[in-house]
């Protein structure tokens, strides 16, 4: 869905301990997600194991960086705490580590970003995944 | 009955859906990226429950299922449109 005067969507990065978990994820959302939406993962550690990179997460952030800005889910613990250390050390303000349900912030963030949405409403659908009851 | 009946267009409308699908993650992310392009405010409502058509983790929480009935409404400037062009990807949903 093009945006007036040609901003480009923004992305998603998907940080997790597990490899399988963050491509689990991005698998679900690609049933949401725009044509035009990137969503890229940064899961377990370089060498194949459970656990963070910070390498992944800045490869992440690039792959994931059309000019629209990212927001960034992350699981728990130590993905969180690296994410966090990653965005710092980036410091730029387009770059959002959301804190919300990974799998549910996820899917919010992505479909706001398919229609399109500046950074800002996906970053507050995202956030809002931490309300939304479920049933 | 309509508060605001001067102005064409406006609603509030509603309009029922038989769904032919479960509104799963595709069709509640389709319904998002069409309300999405309409400033009306759109409503589904299923059981007893509502759901913004902007959040899709609210429509995913409706449980709707194939075979019944959502209920799309819609109120402000193109409402009808709006109502119009969701009803029909519920009613195109698989």
């Amino acid at each position: 869905m093009a945006q007036p005067g040609g901003a480009q969507p923004a992305g998603i990065v998907l940080v997790s301990h597990s490899a399988t978990l963050a491509a689990g994820v991005r698998e679900l959302v690609a049933e949401v997600a725009g044509a035009d939406v990137v969503v890229a993962v940064a899961g377990g550690t370089g060498d194949g194991r459970l656990g963070t990179s910070d390498e992944l997460i800045r490869a992440a952030i690039t792959a994931a960086d059309r000019g629209g800005g990212v927001v960034v889910l992350a699981d728990l613990g130590s993905a969180v705490l690296t994410a966090r250390t990653v965005l710092d050390d980036l410091e730029r303000a387009d770059v959002v580590l959301v804190d919300a349900p990974f799998v549910e912030g996820a899917v919010a963030a992505t479909v706001l970003a398919g229609t399109g949405a500046p950074l800002a409403e996906v970053v507050a659908a995202a956030q809002e995944a931490r309300h939304v009851a479920k049933f | 009955m309509s508060p605001n009946s001067e102005q064409p267009g406006t609603g509030p409308v509603q309009i029922p859906v038989v769904l032919a699908a479960h509104l799963h993650a595709r069709p509640a992310g389709q319904v998002v990226r069409t309300a999405a392009g309409f400033s009306a405010t759109v409503e589904i409502s299923f059981g007893g429950k509502v759901a913004g058509a902007r959040s899709v983790l609210g429509l995913l929480a409706l449980g709707a299922t194939a075979g019944g009935t959502v209920v799309v409404s819609a109120i402000g400037t193109d409402a009808v449109a709006a109502a119009g062009a969701v009803a029909a990807v519920l009613t195109a949903a698989e």
